[in-house]
């Protein structure tokens, strides 16, 4: 799963070094190379991982499909932007544990929820629809729960996972 | 001069929002969320404040830094290194591939991009601070050992 999370990050990396190639663009390949080989050596001999490994519960992945609709019908129905309807929709969740502080369960939701959020913000060209949100989603879900114990405390790591399963839906839907 | 707003943005979108969580203890997701919410709502009722260019990177730079300031105080994280990373963040963003333009969650993958890449040379250069002062240590030892 490390390597899946840490693959996601070169692809991104890799397509814009690509462009930056073809634009000669020389200071900006060297950055984004240099980058690249930092994040293979960091991912590598860094250690942000628990030793244990352990899942998230499907109990709190569950939340991811409810984020990235209510983000996506705020932000492609509603037309708010991607950023408003992240941001209401992650404010809100960031309120669910008030509800009763001693649930540990209340705790968890709102960090699975902004992660579905994230998957909300793509735009109409890219998930033309809900159902694309929902397979996205739960893709997503899946890695959200084989990755509890990695990259642990990294900000960007809910966003990279509602990446990979927009990227893992897109590639379906380009190959089928 | 645009450019050189964004690279701010950033590192104070990463500086802040890890203030509102840690300090304010407000939570990574509210601190977030709360700061982008914010910036987006004064950027839609008043979009006439700054070009077009600014108007549309800021509230995304923001909510992508935002993400690099959700990193949790136990990661060997500091004001200095988060304000690097939400830096590194920016310019990355403005050199992105348009190819990745409207896939969610692009940002956050670019947050920890820039975070990862951050707290890595920092910890490679303070291993070499290491590596080199205990290296000063045994020259030291040696030459009092074999005047």
């Amino acid at each position: 799963m490390v390597a899946f999370l840490v693959l996601i990050q070169l692809i991104l990396l890799f397509i814009t070094l690509k462009e930056k190639v073809e634009a000669d663009s020389l200071a900006a390949v060297g950055l984004i190379a240099l980058i690249m080989l930092t994040i293979l050596c960091g991912s590598r001999y860094l250690e942000w991982h628990h030793k244990e490994y352990t899942y998230e519960k499907i109990a709190v992945a569950i939340w991811i499909p409810v984020g990235a609709v209510m983000c996506y019908a705020l932000n492609s129905y509603v037309g708010l932007g991607s950023v408003m309807s992240a941001g209401i929709v992650g404010t809100v969740a960031s309120f669910l544990p008030e509800i009763n502080r001693k649930s540990a369960y209340l705790k968890k939701m709102p960090p699975a929820i902004y992660c579905g959020a994230f998957i909300g913000m793509s735009s109409m060209a890219v998930a033309p629809s809900i159902g694309f949100m929902l397979a996205a989603s739960m893709l997503s879900g899946v890695i959200y729960i084989l990755s509890k114990n990695l990259f642990l405390g990294m900000g960007g790591k809910l966003g990279t996972m509602a990446f990979g399963g927009v990227i893992l839906v897109s590639l379906i839907n380009w190959l089928v | 001069m645009d450019y050189l707003i964004i690279i701010v943005t950033g590192m104070v979108g990463a500086t802040l929002t890890f203030y509102v969580s840690a300090q304010l203890k407000q939570g990574r997701v509210r601190a977030s969320a709360l700061l982008s919410l914010l910036v987006s709502l004064f950027f839609y009722f008043f979009p006439e404040v700054l070009n077009d260019f600014l108007t549309k990177s800021i509230p995304m730079v923001f909510i992508g830094t935002s993400f690099i300031g959700m990193v949790t105080s136990s990661a060997k994280t500091s004001y200095v290194r988060l304000a690097v990373a939400g830096g590194l963040f920016s310019i990355v963003y403005l050199n992105k591939s348009q190819f990745f333009d409207g896939y969610g969650g692009a940002l956050g993958a670019l947050a920890f991009i820039a975070l990862l890449t951050t707290l890595t040379f920092s910890e490679l250069l303070l291993r070499k601070t290491k590596f080199l002062a205990g290296v000063a240590m045994l020259k030291k030892f040696f030459s009092r050992t074999n005047p």
